[in-house]
């Protein structure tokens, strides 16, 4: 689905992605593990292109989004949903509005239509009553989980998630957590960066582990968590287990 | 920024080589004339707060301005065949306008002096008259004479033949204004002790006003300077001839006694309601027209350049933040322009630079100017909320597929509004404020109508209370409204 080319990126001369070549395919759950700064962030927004790539491609379904007409990859972005780690609501418009604004805008579904699939999606998500609140007035759980609606309702083939539980409360980790499991099991293709390893290791099919701009190692989660090959795994596992 | 310096300085040598007046010294063949009455009309210049020579008066029901110069004016324009438009601007002003082409000709009770004649023509003197000293009545006893006045603050109009004239006033410190109301309220306010003032103007205030005396001045002057003439762009011969023979006539009928009859009239008229007990409330239905007339003209200005300025403003900062140099760099240097240069200047600019080119009313240039400058202060506000909005924001929309345009519309923009309200306001309020600035090149908002108020009612201090007022609940029902909106927006 998703497919990367020697992907390399760099901010000035600090180069972040080194040479990435990575496949994503349909329906699977892959995360994304690594030390602070090692480039998984970069890497999970150069796939929608959010950050421009310096060199390399990214092809989604069929066609190379580096090097795309605007228009062009206005389209094919509304088909990869993007859950941020500050949630980036929208705090001028309420939870419903949050998720119709971009099918109706830039998608040309009808009002009616995109309103009773907010209602939906809102339901979905545990947030059934909180359909006419502004985002001021979420919880950050709340928030997130409204932002994970919010891509949804799109009709996205593939969510990326971009430590969607960084900046929660340890209280309302879980409950996002749920939301995201019950998503992979519905069988959404699924990017996610974080740090939850519990989540990895039950809900992803396979784990990348990424330092300094390359993926050292993959396989599945067991794999990663019992048996890491790579010592730099298998210090950064050391650490935060 | 050396590179927009340079741009800016690039601009300015353009602009002034485009409206440099190209010198027209070419024998005109009648040109001037045909022009005139091709057109139909004469626009005359003048500044109306000159009793009673030109000043306003209802005439059936209408104000206008009369006087014996708009009668002189009526007459030239009768015998050329042509409609007659009365242009009220500033004493000051009257000259650039006329070089400009905004006027025709100037009738004013301008006094033909030698400095004058360097850069127009004068028609032969139609009015000789004599030079007055203005006082306190309280003083009539103490300043008798030019002599008496030595070394004592003396006020004189600025740009008239009395300022000169107040020279001869042995160590006067001279006060100039542009304004005789507000040199009359100096007087009355013992800011200046006596007042250089034309004879007939002179006696004028001081048959209206019990606390002024006035006696002729015994100052020497040339011949030239005894009179008031029509004013003319130089090379215009044929108008010259034309109007001295119009002139000619009224001297030879002694036509001018009958004007001042006539313009004695017309003031007795704007002081009838007055009886010495109610002032005020005289004052108030007198008057309430004049307030009411500039104070819609003033809600106009401010409500026509908001919209502009706004959308000049949305446009400008888009370009400073384009991805393309070229728009960035036109955007800064018209915002550095316009920011450092006085809006007073840049009023004056547009309406005389346009004036060569074609006939722009007064009031359009000045929405014109008013709006081109808020533009520019609105652009820097609009640009701070642009920026203001956090970067996530716009991320967000871009990754749900919305395109440029569509997350600036409906994301950012309505987000950098709320943040930049107060801001906006603040230069909403310095718009309806500044815009008394368009006063000068005689528009006739608040500010202007207040200066006529003045003139025509001897009244210094009353008519200022009244305009603060004015603006002050324009201002403040404008700061309530925004308060109102603001208050919709917040949905934290």
């Amino acid at each position: 689905m998703i497919k990367v080319n020697h992907l390399k990126k760099s901010f000035g001369k600090n180069v972040v992605l080194k040479d990435i070549n990575e496949e994503f395919n349909q329906g699977e759950v892959v995360v994304v593990i690594g030390p602070s700064g090692s480039g998984k962030s970069t890497f999970l927004r150069c796939l929608n292109l959010l950050e421009e790539p310096t060199d390399g491609e990214v092809v989604f379904e069929g066609t190379a989004l580096t090097g795309l007409k605007e228009k062009d990859l206005n389209e094919l972005r509304q088909k990869m949903g993007m859950v941020f780690q500050q949630f980036n609501l929208f705090p001028h418009k309420t939870a419903q509005e949050n998720l119709t604004i971009a099918p109706v805008k830039s998608k040309g579904v009808s009002q009616a239509s995109a309103e009773r699939k907010a209602v939906d999606l809102l339901n979905q998500v545990g947030l059934g009553d909180k359909v006419a609140a502004y985002p001021a007035s979420l919880s950050g759980g709340q928030q997130q989980r409204v932002a994970i609606a919010r891509a949804l309702a799109m009709d996205p083939d593939v969510m990326l998630f971009d430590e969607p539980t960084s900046a929660l409360d340890p209280e309302m980790v879980g409950e996002v957590l749920k939301v995201m499991k019950d998503l992979a099991q519905s069988g959404m293709t699924m990017v996610v960066v974080t740090h939850e390893m519990g989540f990895a290791r039950e809900v992803a099919d396979r784990v990348l582990f990424m330092d300094d701009g390359y993926i050292v190692e993959q396989g599945t989660p067991e794999h990663i968590f019992t048996q890491p090959t790579h010592e730099r795994t298998q210090d950064f596992l050391a650490k935060v287990l | 920024m050396k590179k927009s310096v340079y741009v800016v300085l690039t601009l300015l040598l353009v602009l002034t080589g485009l409206f440099i007046p190209s010198e027209e010294v070419a024998a005109e063949d009648g040109a001037a004339l045909k022009r005139v009455q091709d057109e139909g009309v004469l626009v005359v210049g003048t500044s109306a707060d000159f009793p009673p020579f030109e000043f306003y008066a209802e005439v059936d029901g209408e104000r206008q301005v009369v006087g014996m110069d708009m009668m002189i004016a009526q007459k030239i324009a009768d015998d050329l065949g042509v409609d007659l438009e009365i242009q009220d601007i500033g004493f000051d002003s009257l000259l650039p306008a006329l070089e400009a082409r905004n006027v025709d000709i100037v009738i004013a009770g301008m006094t033909p002096t030698a400095e004058r004649r360097k850069s127009v023509d004068f028609s032969e003197i139609y009015f000789k008259t004599f030079q007055n000293i203005m006082i306190r009545a309280e003083d009539k006893d103490v300043y008798t004479s030019i002599e008496s006045l030595k070394g004592l603050p003396i006020g004189v109009q600025s740009g008239s033949l009395q300022e000169g004239l107040a020279e001869q006033i042995e160590d006067a410190e001279l006060m100039s204004l542009t304004s005789l109301s507000d040199l009359l309220l100096a007087l009355k306010t013992n800011r200046i002790e006596a007042m250089v003032m034309q004879g007939p103007n002179a006696e004028a205030h001081a048959g209206n006003d019990e606390d002024l005396f006035t006696f002729v001045g015994e100052f020497e002057m040339e011949d030239d300077d005894a009179g008031s003439a029509v004013a003319f762009r130089q090379g215009e011969d044929s108008l010259v001839t034309a109007v001295n023979e119009s002139l000619a006539e009224i001297a030879e009928q002694n036509l001018t006694d009958d004007y001042l009859v006539v313009a004695g009239e017309y003031m007795v008229q704007s002081e009838t309601d007055e009886d010495g007990e109610e002032v005020e409330t005289g004052f108030a239905s007198d008057y309430w027209q004049y307030f009411w007339d500039g104070t819609k003209i003033t809600l106009l200005i401010s409500a026509v350049s908001v919209f502009f300025g706004l959308i000049l403003g949305a446009i400008l900062a888009l370009m400073r933040l384009s991805k393309t140099a070229l728009f960035r760099f036109f955007a800064t240097a018209y915002i550095e322009f316009v920011r450092g240069t006085p809006m007073l200047i840049q009023v004056m600019f547009i309406y005389f630079a346009s004036g060569m080119f074609f006939n722009l009313p007064a009031l359009t240039a000045g929405i014109i100017a008013v709006s081109l400058n808020s533009g520019a202060y609105i652009a820097e506000i609009i640009r701070s909320g642009l920026n203001s909005v956090d970067k996530g924001q716009e991320e967000a929309a871009r990754s749900l597929g919305m395109g440029k345009n569509d997350a600036l519309r409906h994301i950012i923009f309505p987000q950098a509004l709320k943040n930049i309200w107060p801001a906006l306001g603040n230069e909403f309020i310095t718009i309806i404020k500044e815009s008394s600035i368009v006063s000068v090149i005689g528009v006739g908002e608040l500010i202007f109508q207040t200066r006529v108020v003045r003139s025509i009612s001897f009244q210094g201090i009353l008519p200022l209370f009244i305009t603060m007022m004015v603006y002050f609940v324009l201002t403040f029902s404008l700061t309530k409204l925004l308060n109102f909106y603001e208050g919709r927006m917040n949905h934290d």
